[in-house]
């Protein structure tokens, strides 16, 4: 490929160097960031990728002065279009940047007035900036929404940020900051908070704008599927310093840093399962800020630490392929050489054949009834309405097994859990667990079915309460389900904890003692105390970093593999899905549109909306091929489903179906039988659904072609 | 293959003093903190240094009435001729050291009035507020308009009313605070209760099966404790504050004990020939009050910060 | 072409108070000659070309170096600028040409690109001889052929035909009058993966044209 020309100046926009940002905290200060080097050029989108706490989001601010009363640029210079931003004082600064750098956070109501018309607040940018009259800029305002393809724009303008979607409240911010043409958009994790498919829709639309506008971005994400897809060039930050730094071509094909490398490693590739793959976490944890070795940063984590990485801090340097790295030994790397250290907890994985069926689900159904809020609603002359959170979902789970459950927010992926878990009774429908009937809530159950059934929660910040110690919360259930005898809670706890690897010593631990994989470990270790047949998985490593993800996940698979424990999996991420489940049920709005062997479920035959789902995973492979699929519009609103197959509002493959998709929005669809136990959900013969192409594609260039 | 872990010495779990500690050694981190903990400290010693020692007798009529701060009476006298200083010092053992109960063999329990009032209207709102947090629904209609009903009275009213209705005595005058305090006990707890229990760990309470009430006392209630602290200290202020507005209506803690509120309401009739006598209780019980105050400022503050 | 897809976008531009100090060190280390001045929501307000930053002697008390120092100190930008109704200006949709033909009428090196008075851009000769070098397919290598024709119909069509018959693509196009030859054009093309015997051959057989340069070039 050709490399892009470019015209006009070609100065960087953006240019940091060599920058340290302080942080005056009691009792001294905190570098969040040490000699921080790079630079961004018109119409180029850099990346600055890295884990929780590595500094990244400090960048921007200290770029924007939005570092707070306590925080600082201690050294080096940040150069905005030439000009020195670091030094000069309040009225300088907003001169220099003023209506020339806009941010796009990850919550888009940090950034939307509540109160206020979006159009109003859109036009208010360009009535107050640039003294435009209101006819005008409501023109302008129409027309920029139109470019980042709101729907219907000329009406959002009149509606209040609550009244539209995530999606497209992040529109409307990106609308918004791109009315003032400015030089540098800075970006932070500005999809993380959306949907995959909202998510992919939102990165197209960044990508094109950024060629339009030539604008320069600053690109924060802490995922390397996303930074694959949009960004020109990428930095790699740890512990407040940037690791390496490249195209984004070169990064992923050839990290040469360890820590990139190992990032590489702990993410599972789309497509990639248990059987055949394994994840390999990072080793140790990420030094705080004031305990930073006086070598090289990463040095106690790597594998290839040698003497000198401990006495002396490395310098970035340019590699032979122009991608700088900072490590004395980069040269002398090859990961294709690469071992796990000893230290590295690796599990084990059988494939297990499938058991007696444990939990079988029929028919099952789960309405939450809505009050309206009109006098008749009060007086109930109105029908009830209903929020059909779960529509007749029928799998079984068999022992020894992982059902992985995928669907977007608001699919009732969580509800089907708090069902089977019994914090929530069942409408209508049957569920079997063991033999018993576990319709009822948790209440009607037994105390012995209660036991067998345990869940692990998302947000390892609240898995745990504050009050109580390690110890004492694992040995609740313990004491709960009388599976210990008293005397020897104690040796069980500490048994279960060496399980956790976590040792002994974290028995009087208080929660906020330990880090979020720490807390993750702990709730698995509850949940598993009572030793339960089946363990529910709620997002138990969304809320965590790549490296400690593949941890968790490593510690579960084993877990699952030594006590044959079944699982139910829910994720929204479909890598980690696929990487951990032996069964995946695909979930829309409330209706299960296929399941079956994960294997089956990740190529074709595809359900439409699976098939969606897939082309907007952000695949962290910038030579990955996928098909471009986006969907249309948002999730309808469960209070009102679509009538027939309840994904034909959005299928762009409703055509396909017989006459011409006209079935789809009367009929409710046929399960179709593809075979072992893969069902779709679906009109579309399965003839036609078999002619899908896969929806991904690896190209494996070769390698003498490309020099 | 359990990976070798560095055995430490088995730690031993702090004890609850050293926690208790520990959880109030962060007001030092405060200024204000510090200085209301210096300013509630030096009542609380003087209160016990009155068990042992006054300078003189605080209920004998030893010298002339209506005298001036002088160097043999440093606080002066009061109407009757007693010490003001002995009679301030040995006024604080009502309200924070000892309560009496009832009867003619002048049993007291330890404990001020102020102190097991605002246990009695901790306990009290906090069930309260846990069940109509935790349960929601009816309880939560039922418990709150009935405490809202409570808060609608004006505090000196429902004060009078109890009084009268119950005679006078200390345990009558806990019982007061008791009542008046709990709403707001109540409200703030039911706001915590709300938002602890979205939290997973009670989703995890829940999942085991475990009852409404090991949910609300084993795993809601001390995730609460650090605001009902905070809370706590203003109430002792307030209590402080009700008692001595009933001494002042003749109504508080019983003779023949001195009672701050009660010298300012005696000490106010002879106003105009030793306006000092009206002073110093009023200063004290302003100090106290302020000092509650501050100190719980300090202990929110921190608190808060801690959390972060 | 048009202006918009050649100029510069985003340029460095200057406040009217900058002081010219200021002005002058961003101008020298940016490497930059024109440094547009706006106000008021990038809105043109003037320009400062380097000749603007020479002194002015008439302007200063004696030409002691104390003097000069301070009268430079509190210069601003406002003051030592090409005001806007002398600044010639250009709006994004101009065609490539007509910005040219406003550089060379003028004698100017530079054009800030203005719509509604708002700075878009800026569009100088750097640009548009880049926009140059790039007509002519200078990034991509191939066998650059100047072929000489005569100014009549059907002519070009004869060539295009040639090369779509090879199955050529053409990755750089520039046609001139010649002066020397009256009546006569001459067409510069640049066709990759080609060699210049394939080239060679292929056109010479075109009636009426000849080829009057041919090299691989990059």
């Amino acid at each position: 490929m050709a490399s892009e020309i470019t015209y006009g100046h070609t100065g960087p926009v953006l240019k940091l160097e060599d920058v340290a940002i302080a942080y005056k905290v009691r009792g001294g200060e905190i570098e969040a960031v040490q000699n921080v080097s790079f630079e961004i050029n018109r119409g180029e989108s850099h990346g600055i990728v890295g884990e929780s706490g590595c500094g990244k989001s400090t960048v921007a601010w200290a770029i924007v002065n939005f570092l707070g009363a306590n925080g600082y640029v201690k050294r080096g210079s940040v150069k905005f279009l030439g000009q020195e931003l670091v030094g000069k004082r309040g009225e300088d600064l907003r001169r220099l940047r003023g209506d020339q750098i806009a941010m796009v956070y990850q919550d888009p109501m940090q950034a939307l007035n509540p109160s206020m018309r979006l159009g109003d607040q859109l036009k208010e940018v360009l009535t107050v900036h640039r003294g435009l009259s209101n006819a005008e800029a409501e023109k302008r305002a129409i027309e920029m929404l139109e470019r980042v393809y709101m729907p219907d724009a000329a009406n959002v303008m009149k509606r209040f940020p609550h009244q539209i979607s995530g999606g497209q409240q992040q529109r409307v911010v990106i609308a918004m900051a791109l009315l003032n043409n400015p030089a540098l958009l800075i970006m932070d994790e500005p999809t993380t908070a959306l949907d995959v498919t909202v998510e992919a829709a939102v990165l197209d639309l960044i990508a094109e704008l950024r060629r339009e506008f030539d604008t320069a971005i600053m690109y924060i994400t802490h995922n390397l599927g996303v930074v694959a897809r949009v960004c020109t060039k990428v930095g790699v930050m740890y512990a407040g310093e940037m690791v390496e730094r490249g195209t984004v071509e070169q990064i992923f094909k050839h990290p040469q840093h360890p820590y990139t490398q190992g990032l590489m490693r702990c993410v599972p590739k789309l497509g990639a399962d248990k059987a055949s793959s394994m994840l390999y976490p990072i080793r140790g944890r990420v030094p705080p800020p004031n305990s930073r070795p006086i070598g090289c940063i990463f040095g106690p984590r790597c594998d290839y630490a040698r003497e000198r990485c401990r006495l002396e801090r490395p310098q970035p340097r340019i590699m032979s392929n122009g991608v700088e790295v900072r490590c004395h030994f980069a040269e002398e790397i090859d990961p294709a050489q690469w071992q796990p250290h000893e230290d590295i907890e690796l599990p084990t994985v059988h494939e297990v054949a499938p058991g007696e069926p444990l939990l079988k689900i029929e028919h099952l159904k789960k309405y939450y009834e809505v009050s309206g809020t009109t006098l008749k609603d009060l007086l109930g002359l109105t029908p009830k309405r209903y929020v059909k959170a779960v529509e007749d979902a029928t799998f079984t789970v068999r022992q020894g097994r992982t059902l992985g459950v995928v669907g977007e927010s608001g699919c009732g992926k969580s509800t089907l859990i708090k069902t089977i878990i019994g914090l929530e009774n069942s409408t209508d429908g049957k569920a079997e667990f063991m033999g018993f009937d576990i319709t009822g809530d948790i209440s009607s159950r037994d105390l012995a079915v209660i036991k067998e059934l345990q869940m692990v929660f998302q947000n390892p910040d609240s898995t745990m309460n504050p009050s109580y110690t390690v110890g004492q919360q694992i040995a609740r259930p313990m004491l709960r389900f009388k599976t210990v005898p008293k005397k020897q809670v104690r040796q069980e706890v500490i048994k279960l904890l060496q399980a956790m690897r976590l040792g002994e010593n974290y028995m009087d631990r208080l929660p906020r003692q330990l880090s979020g994989g720490e807390k993750q470990r702990v709730g698995i270790a509850r949940a598993l105390a009572s030793h339960p047949n089946l363990v529910l998985c709620d997002e138990p490593v969304s809320a965590l970093d790549v490296s400690v993800q593949a941890a968790i996940l490593n510690l579960l698979l084993d877990l699952q593999s030594k006590l044959g424990t079944t699982m139910v999996f829910i994720a929204h991420d479909l890598s980690v899905v696929r990487f951990f489940s032996d069964d995946v049920a695909v979930m829309y709005l409330g209706q299960i549109m296929e399941i079956g062997p994960a294997d089956a479920i990740y190529a074709p035959p595809y359900h439409p909306y699976t098939e969606a789902l897939l082309s907007a995973v952000p695949i962290p492979d910038p030579t990955a091929e996928q098909k471009h699929i986006r969907l249309e519009g948002s999730v309808p609103s469960a209070l009102d489903p679509p009538s027939g197959c309840r994904f034909h509002t959005r299928c762009p493959r409703r055509h396909l179906a017989p006459e011409e998709g006209a079935v789809c929005a009367t009929q409710i669809p046929p399960w179709q039988e593809i075979g072992n136990g893969h069902k779709i959900f679906c009109h579309i013969p399965q003839e036609i659904l078999r002619t899908f192409e896969p929806v991904i594609s690896i190209k494996e260039k070769d390698e003498s072609h490309v020099s | 293959m359990t990976v070798a872990q560095p055995v430490l010495a088995a730690s031993r779990p702090p004890s609850r003093l050293r926690k208790l500690w520990n959880s109030i050694s962060i007001v030092f981190q405060s200024r204000i903190g510090t200085a209301g903990l210096v300013v509630v400290a030096f009542w609380v010693i003087i209160a016990f240094v009155s068990l042992f020692w006054t300078p003189y007798p605080p209920n004998s009529s030893l010298f002339v009435q209506n005298l001036p701060h002088n160097s043999t009476n440093w606080l002066g006298t009061d109407h009757l001729g007693r010490d003001e200083l002995s009679r301030l010092m040995q006024g604080t053992q009502v309200i924070l050291l000892k309560t009496r109960l009832p009867g003619e063999n002048r049993i007291a329990i330890p404990g001020g009035v102020a102190i097991w009032g605002v246990l009695g209207s901790l306990l009290l709102g906090s069930v309260l507020g846990l069940n109509a947090g935790y349960r929601g629904g009816w309880w939560d209609q039922v418990i709150m308009q009935v405490l809202d009903a409570l808060i609608a009275f004006p505090v000196i009213v429902l004060y009078l009313v109890i009084i009268a209705a119950l005679g006078q005595g200390d345990l009558v005058v806990i019982f007061a605070i008791t009542i008046t305090g709990a709403p707001g006990v109540a409200r703030l707890v039911r706001g915590l209760t709300l938002d602890i229990k979205t939290r997973d760990y009670i989703r995890a309470a829940e999942t085991r099966g475990e009852s409404k009430a090991f949910i609300m006392y084993r795993e809601i209630l001390p995730n609460a404790r650090g605001p009902l602290l905070v809370d706590a200290m203003l109430r002792v202020g307030y209590a402080i504050f009700a008692i001595g507005t009933l001494g002042f209506l003749g109504l508080g803690l019983p003779p023949p004990d001195p009672d701050w509120g009660n010298m300012v309401n005696e000490a106010r009739r002879n106003i105009f020939i030793n306006q000092w006598a009206v002073i110093f209780p009023s200063l004290a019980i302003a100090s106290l009050v302020i000092g509650l105050n501050l100190f719980a400022d300090g202990l929110r503050e921190e608190i808060t910060r801690y959390q972060k | 072409m048009l202006v918009k897809d050649i100029m510069t976008r985003h340029p460095i531009m200057a406040a009217s108070d900058t002081p010219v100090t200021e002005v002058q060190s961003i101008m020298s280390q940016n490497g930059i000659r024109h440094l547009p001045v706006v106000g008021d929501g990038k809105r043109l307000q003037g320009l400062i070309t380097r000749q603007r930053l020479a002194l002015k002697a008439d302007e200063l008390g004696s030409l002691n170096v104390w003097e000069i120092t301070r009268h430079i100190s509190q210069l601003r930008a406002g003051q030592i600028m090409l005001k806007r109704a002398q600044v010639i200006t250009v709006t994004p949709n101009r065609t490539v040409e007509r910005a040219a033909a406003l550089l060379t009428d003028y004698k100017i090196s530079g054009l800030p690109v203005v719509e509604e008075e708002i700075v878009v851009g800026i569009i100088t000769e750097t640009d548009l001889l880049r926009a140059f070098q790039i007509m002519l397919g200078l990034p991509m290598s191939g066998v650059r052929v100047t072929v000489r024709m005569p100014n009549r119909k059907g002519e070009f069509n004869k060539l295009s035909s040639v090369i779509a018959q090879n199955g050529w693509g053409v990755t750089g196009m520039g046609s001139f009058p010649t002066p020397r030859n009256p009546g006569k054009y001459d067409l510069v093309l640049k066709i990759p993966d080609v060699s210049v015997d394939e080239v060679q051959e292929a056109l010479s057989s075109i009636p009426d044209q000849t080829i009057v340069d041919i090299r691989a070039a990059v």
